[in-house]
């Protein structure tokens, strides 16, 4: 069976095998007739990652501190060694990258972007059940683009224009497959406190609420028709063709917080309608929620419904510039947050004609709640340069570079393997002509999982962007030929 | 909260620009680590003494006899040649494609917030423009962004260039005839050809007119002052082939004074630019490259070759509504394709003010200019560092001490 592509009518068959499996669980995989086994969740567990050593003069942990002339010594994709020059051993069978010239800090982590998919929304407005993994084209620019500003780690989310939408994926950019790009398959359900397009804010609401009480009506009768009738869950489950396996042949509990229904235990989880197990793990408090809030309104909405159904402490909030004015109740929640893009708010006082401008991140530093940046494109206002106008905005340095590493990385559930640069942590390290801030320095090489996948010495569409060079000849259609030759 | 809120008073009361922390109003003195003078001084710690509304004092250590502000750099304010604050189509004058005499000043709506936008970020001084719909859309107006709401307090140079455009632009919408006899609605020119026929027309009618008074038209006085090198003619030129077409007819009529503006492609033919000794306004720099509505391609790099062939070249925001698009941003995304500071300040700052003869009054700190400063909090155009502060001939329209918390 294929899980490559899911046909359009979402046949039950393959995703009831979706679903069969959590993130951290093996995906049986079939491309091209070829059967690669027990891809686990994390893509360096396909390719083993790689050995590598990484010099740099000044190296930004991102970990209490940096580092003068120190070394990176990377083994199987992992961080093996850090320190300074003199204190850590070099093993003599490994590549050396770097030098002293080159300023080294861990790969920047976008929590939550569409970039890279081929269509950011899904018409239905309440679908958990489909999974962006279906949308993301690997070979798109847009992972090239972000690779050559340093961003190693990525959030894919579904668009913002839902009411529940599809289930994330955390990739890297690197990879020619899907598979090749999970670090993992299956992360974080995207909701939308604001209306999609064509709903009012009260019907989106409803819509919201709905769903969850759907889910519980929906629990609450199959397990009645458990205790009274028998079978009409497994009936179900057969007309649908689908074959539990040995986890998904166990009921079990339901978990959660906010609210349960007794005797799910009884269910088989297999059997259980794939189009209401996602809001189901939501509930449990298995997956992370990621909620869109176009207003400061919606924050309202976006909290009731985190808190009535058990996931708020899974829940980042995914905010317009606008919700500054909401940051009181964001920080009484303590929700992390992941901000627009635009970090300057401007507001015209309809009668005084004054201009407000609020400096966001500011309003949300100074209560203590924990924010990531988003880019505003995939190159020239990437990660870096976000952190940069952050800073120049007021924000402390520290915290610029923490809102594009090691807060996002937590924000995706990676605290302990991306984002800053530790032994044990993923060999994800940015080689850059200068400090990572300033509009004069460029990413000269990134290293994801131990292996150099970007030399800007060979980046041939970097170097038509910068000196505008008409492409050699006979190589004329490089451009459109949608694969790259810097990539591995 | 009053840390995050920088509010900004309309204009419009009769102190014109209003500040909260004006003191006495007309006497200062900036104390910055960095004093940028734009005229090829740059002081590691120095001062700015202003005293009603012209900069009475520049060099290196302190200065006396004014309220004291203290920051980390000062630049001359920024003039942005490309500025678009008026584009709505009323400002275009629809009943000739070559008009010459129109003033855009006539139809700026001096109360729109976007002036003060530009001003809060720094930019003290525009050049505004007709929008290019037309072949010849008219005498541009050099004006500062802020100051007493009327054209007489805030223009700096009346008449400063003759607008054109070429590409496109100007023949969009336009119809053939297509047998239905010439009126109104039929417009000319509908293609690259024709917009250029329209230039030279107008340049040989005013030729003519040179040699027999009887065929003086509107506007022939006018383009009689571009062909002697009195007025500047200024044209929106994105794409390589439109460049061309400028240094073509800058060559067949020995145009004295020519710049083009937009040329995001100005890096393609480097030696006919040299050859033409015309000066150059850029677009802003874009994420892929590519700007413009033709999909101009804009290489990284544009600024620092202009800088190398010395040719004379501006930087502009062209009204980005996007906060960290506008024209302070400009110079460090040049200074990422390798601009020095010191060219990228200059492309901002008195490059711009030459290039429209008004580098008497402003573009440079230098005693008797007029008082536009802007104050940062690090080094300029680094995306680090912002502006905290603004002063327009001698008022603090953007208060540091109340910014830089």
């Amino acid at each position: 069976m294929t899980l490559r592509r899911i046909p359009m009518q979402y046949s039950m068959q393959s995703t009831s095998q979706l679903f069969s499996r959590g993130a951290h669980q093996a995906l049986r995989v079939s491309l091209f007739g070829l059967a690669l086994a027990a891809v686990t969740s994390t893509a360096s567990a396909m390719s083993p990652g790689g050995d590598l050593v990484i010099e740099a003069g000044r190296i930004i942990t991102q970990a209490g501190g940096e580092i003068t002339d120190g070394v990176i010594v990377i083994r199987d994709g992992r961080i093996e060694a850090i320190g300074a020059a003199d204190e850590v051993e070099r093993p003599w069978d490994l590549n050396v990258v770097g030098g002293p010239e080159f300023t080294a800090y861990p790969g920047f982590v976008e929590a939550h972007t569409s970039g890279g998919m081929d269509r950011a929304n899904e018409s239905i407005d309440v679908a958990p059940f489909l999974n962006i993994r279906d949308s993301i084209d690997p070979v798109s620019f847009f992972f090239e683009d972000v690779l050559r500003n340093g961003i190693t780690t990525l959030g894919v989310h579904q668009g913002n224009n839902c009411v529940i939408g599809a289930r994330g994926m955390v990739v890297r950019p690197v990879g020619r497959t899907v598979e090749e790009l999970m670090v993992i398959g299956e992360f974080g359900l995207k909701l939308s406190a604001a209306p999609k397009s064509g709903s009012s804010r009260a019907t989106q609401a409803q819509a919201l609420r709905v769903a969850f009480d759907d889910l519980k009506s929906y629990l609450e009768d199959s397990v009645g028709e458990r205790r009274y009738d028998g079978d009409k869950a497994k009936r179900e489950a057969l007309y649908q063709g689908r074959e539990l396996d040995e986890e998904e042949s166990k009921g079990r509990a339901m978990g959660g917080t906010a609210w349960k229904v007794d005797g799910l235990e009884l269910i088989p989880r297999g059997e259980l309608d794939v189009k209401q197990r996602p809001l189901l793990e939501l509930v449990e408090g298995n997956y992370a929620a990621f909620i869109y809030c176009g207003a400061p309104m919606d924050v309202h909405l976006a909290l009731e419904i985190a808190r009535d159904n058990g996931f708020l402490h899974r829940t980042t909030l995914v905010l317009d510039n606008s919700c500054w004015k909401a940051a009181d109740i964001i920080a009484e929640a303590g929700v992390s947050v992941v901000l627009d893009s635009a970090m300057t708010h401007i507001e015209r006082d309809p009668y005084t004609g004054k201009e407000i401008e609020t400096v966001v991140p500011r309003v949300f530093a100074d209560r203590g709640v924990r924010f990531a940046l988003s880019s505003n494109n995939a190159s020239s206002q990437s990660l870096w340069y976000q952190a940069a106008l952050a800073n120049g905005l007021g924000i402390e340095r520290s915290a610029a570079l923490d809102a594009v590493t090691v807060i996002p990385a937590e924000i995706l559930g990676l605290g302990d393997r991306v984002g800053s640069l530790q032994v044990g942590f993923d060999g994800n390290v940015v080689l850059s002509s200068g400090d990572p801030l300033s509009t004069t320095s460029w990413v000269e090489a990134v290293v994801v999982e131990g292996e150099q996948v970007y030399d800007r010495k060979t980046d041939a569409r970097n170097q038509h962007l910068f000196e505008g060079q008409t492409p050699p000849v006979g190589k004329q259609s490089s451009m459109s030929q949608g694969s790259t030759g810097n990539r591995r | 909260m009053k840390n995050m809120i920088l509010s900004l008073a309309l204009f419009g009361t009769a102190a014109g620009v209003v500040s909260a922390n004006d003191d006495d109003g007309t006497s200062w003195v900036v104390l910055a680590d960095q004093v940028y003078t734009a005229d090829g001084e740059v002081y590691e710690g120095g001062f700015v003494a202003v005293a009603d509304g012209k900069i009475t004092g520049v060099g290196p250590g302190g200065g006396s006899g004014g309220s004291e502000l203290d920051v980390f750099a000062v630049t001359p304010g920024l003039i942005d040649l490309g500025v678009r604050i008026t584009e709505d189509p009323d400002v275009l004058e629809q009943s000739t494609e070559t008009s010459i005499t129109m003033r855009v000043a006539h139809g700026l709506d001096l109360f729109d917030l976007a002036w003060d936008r530009e001003l809060r970020s720094g930019v003290t001084t525009v050049l505004a423009s007709a929008p290019d719909n037309n072949v010849i859309g008219g005498l541009s107006v050099a004006i500062k962004t802020g100051g007493e709401p009327t054209l007489e307090a805030r223009t700096v140079k009346a008449d400063a260039v003759l607008r054109g455009s070429f590409g496109t632009q100007p023949s969009q919408g336009n119809q053939q005839s297509r047998g239905v006899p010439q009126n109104f609605y039929v417009r000319r020119p509908t293609t690259r050809m024709g917009v250029e026929w329209e230039f030279r027309k107008a340049f040989y009618d005013t030729i003519a007119a040179g040699r027999f008074p009887e065929r003086a038209f509107e506007g022939s006085d006018v383009l009689k002052r571009v062909l002697d090198g009195d007025l500047p003619l200024s044209v929106q030129a994105w794409t390589t082939q439109d460049i061309r077409t400028a240094i073509y007819l800058k060559e067949e009529f020995k145009l004295p004074s020519m710049f083009v503006d937009a040329a995001a492609e100005a890096w393609k033919e480097p030696e006919l630019l040299v050859r033409s000794g015309m000066g150059v306004v850029l677009p802003p720099f874009s994420f892929d490259g590519r700007v413009g509505r033709e999909g101009a391609f804009f290489a990284w790099n544009t600024a620092k070759m202009l800088s190398d062939l010395e040719v004379p070249f501006a930087l502009s925001g062209h009204g980005a509504r996007n906060a960290s698009e506008r024209l302070a941003y400009q110079p460090g995304l040049a200074m990422r394709g390798g601009l020095s500071l010191e060219a990228a300040l200059e492309a901002v700052t008195i490059a711009p003010a030459r290039m429209i003869g008004i580098d008497d009054r402003v573009g440079s700190l230098e005693v008797g200019k007029d008082a536009d400063l802007v104050l940062w909090s690090g080094p300029p155009f680094q995306p680090t560092s912002r502006v905290i502060g603004v002063m327009l001939d001698g008022h603090l329209v953007l208060d540091p001490r109340e910014t830089n918390e």
